[in-house]
């Protein structure tokens, strides 16, 4: 193929610029958007992601909203290869308005720290928040949500766990939490178990008095299937079955409720990729159309089919290639304002460089496809049939 | 004021029908992907609120928004049903109410995976309440007492072992498959078995809720007023339709977001698309335009002409959108209700809700890709336009 006159190519650009900045305008929103939908995705597997494999779950093989009678404990303790346990009750409690949902567990205060090594503390300490009975623990990004500081008292009021005399469940901020890798969870609220019980027992809270789920650590060197057959085993014939999985195993059950969602966010991605294909392709032969006249002089007086084919189809992916960037640029410039936006449903939306391949390939090949049909028609073009044609 | 004939528009989208088939395709994909969104958002919220009735009441524990959370013991919903004035009685004097359980129980799925399904125990009377809404379409209802359950049709082809005489073991205990039965609401989703069987199978005591069908004329503000403050037995009560809108607020919150976000963002490219090709039109038909004017148009009549003609466009890519996402009215999907956290099987719904939005939105997108080039069509000066030609 003969060299394609770049300076001509560029000139072509800047002859419609108008029509060149929209078409690339809705590239970048197209790029930006297929993007955004992608790491949403991504971001629902980001609690799989963040598992810890010496971690394992026990709940009820029931159901998850059955809980397991807090006599389990100690028994699930004494199987070999358990090296600690730690209770994790779901409270659901409201913190002002229900749209402030955030996560909250009542939990062994105690067993939280080494239970989980991810968390680094920005804040207050573990050893304040063990001491203090009413005391709470969370992550920074609920922290921010709500601008608390150590020593804040929150009041939660009971769903799950309500008290006759409607007043709240009263806690005192100790201690704030980070996490380096940024899969990990930083919206989690925990509190003492033991504040729970104890109001369950005295009658000043209704509810139930169990667990739902116990958080298992195993030992160095345990083996977790064997550890998990050994749980299991202990209530095969009830008086509740109990089903222990590893921790990236129960958090795949929170996204396999999901159901199609998945799916369905991918198939509005696709709509997005082909709408925009569909614009792309309408500027390019709007663009072959009119420099139908130049291709003709070009080819009199001696320039290849090649060129002119070469020559469009340059335009289209350029076109597509700088929109493509300027579209991935945004989506990159702007992943840490969204996260922070939708934190609360996504917790781990953040850019990763195979969304950006991915943006970078449907950028490309939208100007792959939409230059090739008016590119190889400028190729096949007759000199004396281009040059009739009025300009 | 002389207009411009409409036919000259009619004819100019035809003349230039690549351009103009391409710019009615993306628009339409752009309106289809919102009236997707919208038509699984009415799916879902219909299934729940459509089929709420008025003259029955849910109380539940007061605090809890779902029956999920909530629960009565088995005296205070006995307290309940035997001293509320509001709640009919049949021809035995039995007042017409019912305690049900409600258990998410995890089940395998066809596919391999796991779900959550609602496990709902009644007692004998939730049936006399439900009447008509309620009907056995295959084998009988469970007698009560045993352990014998009824599936719903959605979930019998989500779940194995849900034909009938086959077994399914709900913690330790099996129950046989007796019935298949379909209703008008989210019931169908679910599997209905005998309360004190199922309190007992799945060791939990009492029951999540207490539904009754209401005397005609029943006063339900000054029944919920009245319970809320009780000090012997407090409950919150709704009737059953304000219960089940109140269930599809978060879901259908989320998608109606996602569907604004996904329609203003992809609007703006269809904006941008539409402003091109009506640009396109225009510099093509600049020498015409400039007949036009210098045979005594005024620049308003262009203005309109052309604005007209992107409303066109705009229209086509409505009516293009909507036919594209037809197909997906009636499609079956699955999605978790967030309120119970229980799967719930329902139908995407192409809906009068879907439809007009989707049209209005795709008007919009024609005015707004017009306005401008309709603009710089009007301004044109007859004497460059011409030579120009």
């Amino acid at each position: 193929m003969g060299s394609i006159p770049l300076g001509l190519l560029w000139q072509n650009l800047r002859r419609h610029w108008l029509r060149t900045g929209l078409t690339m305008a809705s590239i970048v929103v197209a790029v930006f958007l297929v993007c955004f939908l992608r790491t949403l995705i991504v971001a629902l597997n980001a609690g799989i992601e963040a598992s810890a494999n010496n971690r394992l779950w026990v709940q009820s093989a029931v159901s998850l909203f059955v809980d397991l009678p807090l006599s389990y404990q100690p028994r699930i303790a004494s199987v070999p290869g358990v090296e600690e346990t730690c209770k994790f009750q779901w409270f659901q409690g409201t913190y002002i308005e229900p749209s402030n949902f955030f996560a909250q567990f009542g939990v062994d205060a105690a067993a939280l720290e080494r239970m989980y090594p991810e968390m680094r503390l920005v804040e207050g300490s573990f050893a304040a928040f063990v001491a203090n009975d009413q005391g709470c623990l969370t992550g920074s990004a609920t922290a921010q949500r709500f601008g608390w500081k150590v020593g804040d008292v929150i009041e939660l009021e009971g769903t799950i766990f309500p008290r006759p005399d409607r007043t709240p469940w009263t806690m005192r901020l100790e201690a704030i939490y980070d996490a380096d890798n940024p899969n990990f969870d930083k919206t989690m609220f925990f509190f003492h178990h033991n504040y729970l019980q104890r109001a369950l027992e005295s009658g000043e809270a209704l509810g139930n008095q169990g667990v739902g789920t116990y958080v298992v650590r195993i030992a160095p060197g345990a083996d977790a299937t064997t550890v998990m057959a050994g749980i299991d085993e202990l209530y095969e014939n009830g008086p509740q079955r109990v089903q222990t999985t590893t921790e990236a195993e129960f958090n795949r059950q929170f996204v396999s409720m999901l159901g199609n969602i998945p799916t369905f966010l991918r198939s509005i991605g696709g709509g997005v990729a082909f709408a925009i294909l569909l614009a792309a392709l309408n500027t390019m032969l709007m663009a072959g159309r009119e420099r139908t006249r130049d291709f003709g002089i070009m080819k009199a007086i001696g320039f290849r089919d090649s060129t002119a084919f070469g020559l469009l189809l340059g335009e289209s992916l350029l076109v597509c290639g700088i929109a493509g960037a300027i579209g991935l640029a945004l989506y990159v410039g702007s992943a840490p304002v969204v996260a922070t936006a939708i934190s609360r449903m996504f917790p781990g939306y953040r850019a990763t460089p195979e969304t950006i391949a991915t943006g970078a390939a449907l950028a490309l090949g939208v100007g792959l496809l939409a230059g090739i049909i008016p590119a190889w028609q400028a190729g096949r073009l007759r000199p004396v049939e281009a040059l009739r044609q009025e300009g | 004021m002389a207009v411009v004939p409409f036919e000259y528009n009619l004819r100019s989208l035809f003349v230039r029908r690549s351009s103009t088939l391409l710019t009615v395709i993306g628009i339409g994909a752009t309106v289809a992907v919102l009236a997707g969104v919208l038509a699984l958002q009415q799916g879902f919220a219909r299934l729940f609120s459509e089929t709420g009735r008025d003259d029955v009441a849910i109380f539940l524990r007061p605090g809890s928004s779902s029956e999920g959370e909530s629960g009565f013991t088995r005296e205070h919903a006995e307290t309940l049903m035997k001293s509320t004035p509001e709640i009919a009685r049949d021809e035995a004097g039995q007042p017409l109410a019912s305690g049900e359980l409600y258990v998410a129980v995890r089940l395998r799925k066809n596919d391999g995976g796991e779900t959550n399904v609602p496990v709902r125990g009644v007692q004998d009377l939730s049936f006399a309440i439900r009447g008509e809404q309620f009907r056995i379409v295959e084998g009988a209802r469970f007698k009560p007492g045993t352990d014998e359950v009824i599936v719903g049709k959605s979930l019998a082809m989500r779940i194995p072992h849900a034909q009938i005489g086959d077994v399914i073991v709900l913690n330790l205990t099996p129950f046989r498959v007796v019935g298949h039965f379909e209703s008008d609401g989210p019931f169908t989703s679910e599997m209905w078995g005998d309360l004190d069987r199922m309190t007992e199978a799945l060791q939990r005591d009492g029951c999540s809720r207490v539904i009754a069908k209401l005397v005609d004329g029943a006063d339900v503000a000054e029944l919920r007023e009245r319970l809320e403050n009780d000090k012997v037995s407090p409950a919150k009560v709704q009737t059953e339709r304000q219960y089940l809108t109140a269930q599809t607020i978060a879901l259908s919150a989320i998608l109606i977001t996602l569907g604004g976000f996904l329609g203003f963002v992809m609007g703006i490219a269809a904006v941008f698309t539409g402003i091109n090709s009506m640009l396109s039109a225009i510099s093509a038909r600049t020498s015409e335009i400039g007949v036009l004017l210098s045979i005594g148009f005024r620049p308003w009549s262009i203005f309109v002409a052309f604005l007209l003609e992107s409303v066109l466009l705009g229209l086509l890519g409505g009516v293009v959108g909507c036919l594209m996402a037809l197909p997906l009215n009636g499609v079956r999907t699955g999605t978790t209700n967030f309120q119970t956290f229980t799967e719930v099987a329902f139908a995407f719904r192409i809906t009068s809700d879907v439809l007009v939005p989707a049209v209005v939105f795709a008007l919009v997108l024609g005015v707004l890709g017009g306005l401008w080039p309709a603009w710089r069509a009007s301004r044109m000066r007859p004497t460059e336009a011409l030579r120009r030609a």
